[in-house]
């Protein structure tokens, strides 16, 4: 802190009592009837509208839920504690919103944007409300850019376009959380010299962390600080033990703050991390706020709670700056029963599915995702024509493999096709394994699915493949870097270059096989 | 908050057969008399309040207290208020008919504190002034707040209207605070 010296608070002074003037303050005022786990019923405040923001004694914010004949039923944003029956408390005239605006990049902060992190107040002007209307069908239009996860399996066949929901879902400890913070981490390419060149706008992120413990919040934030990504990342934080009414409007800062980048014409990624727990936390308070249980106790109204806020990520016509708004939201099933209440709700919500499976991650496929189960509804228009192209193929493979593969276990007096899909498939499997923090460029990606589809990979030992594709990349950007360069620009795989790409392949694979002996 | 509910709806049907009946202030004033009645008489309290003594006792005794000297209307609901169990909301119900009374009047509470006692001009003036910016007749009910420092508050229903030194303070206090954060900012 530097020193403020004695004139400059004189000068403060002045300037402050010189606008001040002497006039009443007119406000309205309501009586605490009840208070206690984070709701209060306040008797008057007749005039008070629906999600304003309730002033409390000792600097407590709540937010009005319930309208009532002679009272509000309001919710606290901070320690009910303090707050006692009979207390005065004002209404403030303005609904709950938060400051939105760049200076948020880089910051962690609670869905009030306050911040959290400990590195003092945020300076932005522009406040917008938290609850928003999704737009209409005239503001919108379909999908077209893709949104590149660095990840294999997903940019190949469950792939994502710029406004889309893409829900991610799978029990605990499957690798949700890693494969939404790789989506964040390659945003990093988007923001690059060489993304401008190929005209790929930049992506800004938010990670809403909903429930969650603060140490993995903590970790999380530490993550993208290492990997260069909280430049252009925000998170917001309703941890596990913030109130339930934070938790429950979390996700919906999240989408207000994205919806500043997309009205802007610039392109934002909003992750839900998860809303398994705010569905929770809004239980919670409905619960308290005596609305009536439905099934599995969450109220009437928890399909609107989640469609509301997913139904706000969208591509903006042309006309409006085309921008764009994509949600990843993120529902943790209990034993991979997707059929709850909650998953069902936000499956038919989103444009499609990751599922990601416990066996499967355990079995040291990872990223732990279900090819045969995922899917994206949109994404294929977003998709670019030389990714298009080789994944048609690299699915099929795939399914014919999953069909063949439990069928084969039985007996070893197999054809020769079928050994022939066998043998292919077990490498491409092998081929979409890719670690986390470690997410690829989509020409890499292209160059790398292609040698498996196109068989090279075939007469490879599997326990091989890892050190093929590595050496492969790492060969292909020494010796044939315009190469890579050429389908990032073109974003397709012309006739030309798949000639040149069959003939560098054939050597490599050629060189590599006496490499390793096989 | 169940009773003042309750105690509403009995308010709005005394009201209804009185306005009927043309006797509005007549009940305004025989509630008012029972409402001090109950402040005063300990007994009376714990008769209305008793839920062990029977319905016929209550209704003797009211009709014995007020027979002769209220309105009609209003013993005739003092003993449906007995009848129907709910003698115990008697105090509710005679402030919300009061209430009911004022809307229906054009009659608003003011409740006025202010730092040192008012004069009667100050009060007269205030008054007056109450009224134009309210278009209605205002009730002034002034009590005295050294805590106020200087200044008055002026509270109609949920609305507060705060020229009090104290809140002049305080905002000034915000305003300060504001400002040493924002330059450090």
């Amino acid at each position: 802190m530097t020193e403020v010296r004695p004139e400059e608070v004189s000068a403060i002074l002045r300037r402050q009592l010189a606008g001040f003037e002497k006039e009443a303050d007119i406000y309205d005022v309501g009586t605490v009837l009840q208070v206690g786990d984070g709701v209060a019923r306040i008797y008057g405040l007749s005039k008070a509208v629906m999600s304003e923001l309730i002033e409390f004694p000792h600097g407590v914010f709540g937010m009005v839920l319930n309208l009532e004949e002679d009272n509000v039923g309001c919710i606290l944003f901070g320690e009910s504690r303090e707050i006692k029956e009979g207390d005065t408390v004002k209404r403030t005239g303005r609904v709950a919103s938060l400051p939105v605006g760049e200076s948020m990049l880089g910051r962690v902060i609670n869905p009030l944007g306050q911040p959290v992190d400990g590195r003092g107040p945020i300076g932005s002007g522009q406040m917008m409300p938290v609850e928003r209307k999704a737009l209409g069908v005239i503001q919108r239009q379909p999908v077209k850019e893709p949104l590149q996860t660095g990840i294999k399996a997903v940019d190949a066949m469950i792939p994502i376009g710029r406004g889309q929901r893409e829900l991610i879902i799978g029990d605990r400890q499957t690798g949700k959380t890693a494969i939404a913070l790789d989506t964040i981490i390659n945003q990093r390419t988007t923001q690059t010299e060489k993304a401008r060149r190929e005209g790929i706008k930049p992506v800004y992120c938010i990670y809403v962390a909903i429930g969650q413990k603060s140490s993995t919040v903590a970790q999380v934030v530490d993550t993208l600080q290492q990997e260069g990504a909280m430049e252009y990342t925000t998170v917001i934080a309703a941890t596990a033990t913030d109130p339930a009414p934070m938790q429950y409007i979390a996700p919906y800062a999240g989408a207000t703050l994205g919806e500043y980048f997309r009205d802007s014409g610039r392109h934002a990624l909003v992750v839900y991390d998860d809303l398994t727990k705010q569905a929770q936390a809004y239980r919670q308070v409905s619960l308290l706020l005596r609305r009536p249980p439905g099934r599995e106790a969450y109220p009437g109204d928890v399909f609107y709670l989640h469609s509301r806020l997913l139904e706000r990520a969208s591509k903006l016509s042309d006309e409006l700056g085309g921008g764009s708004l994509t949600a990843l939201p993120v529902i943790e099933t209990q034993a991979g029963d997707v059929s709850a209440y909650i998953p069902t709700n936000v499956i038919s919500i989103t444009d499609g599915q990751i599922y990601l499976e416990p066996n499967l991650f355990n079995s040291g496929i990872r990223p732990g995702i279900n090819v045969g189960i995922s899917v994206s509804r949109v994404g294929g228009h977003a998709q670019i024509k030389a990714m298009k192209k080789i994944a048609g193929r690299l699915r099929l493979d795939l399914a014919q493999y999953r069909e063949l593969e439990a069928f084969a276990k039985f007996g070893s007096d197999l054809d020769k096709a079928t050994l022939a899909t066998l043998r292919r498939g077990a490498r491409l499997v092998e081929l979409l394994k890719q670690g986390q923090y470690v997410p690829m460029p989509v020409e890499k990606q292209v160059v790398s699915i292609f040698a498996g589809t196109n068989g090279y990979l075939d007469e490879i030992p599997v326990e091989h493949v890892e050190r093929f594709e590595r050496e492969f990349l790492e060969m292909m950007e020494l010796k044939h870097a315009d190469m890579l360069q050429a389908i990032a620009e073109a974003k397709d795989l012309t006739d030309d270059l798949v000639n040149v790409l069959k003939t560098i392949l054939r050597q490599f694979t050629d060189s590599f096989k006496s490499a390793v002996g096989a | 908050m169940k009773n003042v509910r309750v105690a509403r709806r009995y308010a709005q049907a005394l009201m209804a057969i009185a306005g009927e009946r043309n006797v509005v202030d007549e009940v305004a004033r025989d509630l008012e008399a029972i409402g001090k009645l109950l402040l005063a008489s300990r007994d009376l309290r714990a008769l209305v309040a008793s839920p062990v003594i029977r319905e016929g006792k209550k209704k003797a005794v009211f009709r014995e207290l007020w027979d002769t000297r209220v309105d009609r209307a209003t013993m005739a609901f003092l003993l449906l208020l007995a009848h129907k169990q709910r003698e115990h909301l008697i105090a509710e119900v005679v402030e919300e008919y009061q209430a009911l009374r004022d809307e229906r009047q054009g009659i608003l509470d003011a409740e006025v504190r202010s730092a040192v006692p008012l004069s009667a001009a100050q009060e007269r003036e205030l008054r007056t002034r109450l009224a134009r910016s309210t278009g209605k007749n205002v009730r002034v009910r002034a009590s005295v707040d050294p805590a106020l420092r200087g200044g008055l508050v002026v509270r109609i229903g949920d609305t507060v209207v705060d020229a009090s030194v104290r809140r002049q303070l305080e905002r000034l206090r915000e305003l300060l605070r504001e400002d040493v954060t924002n330059t450090h900012a």
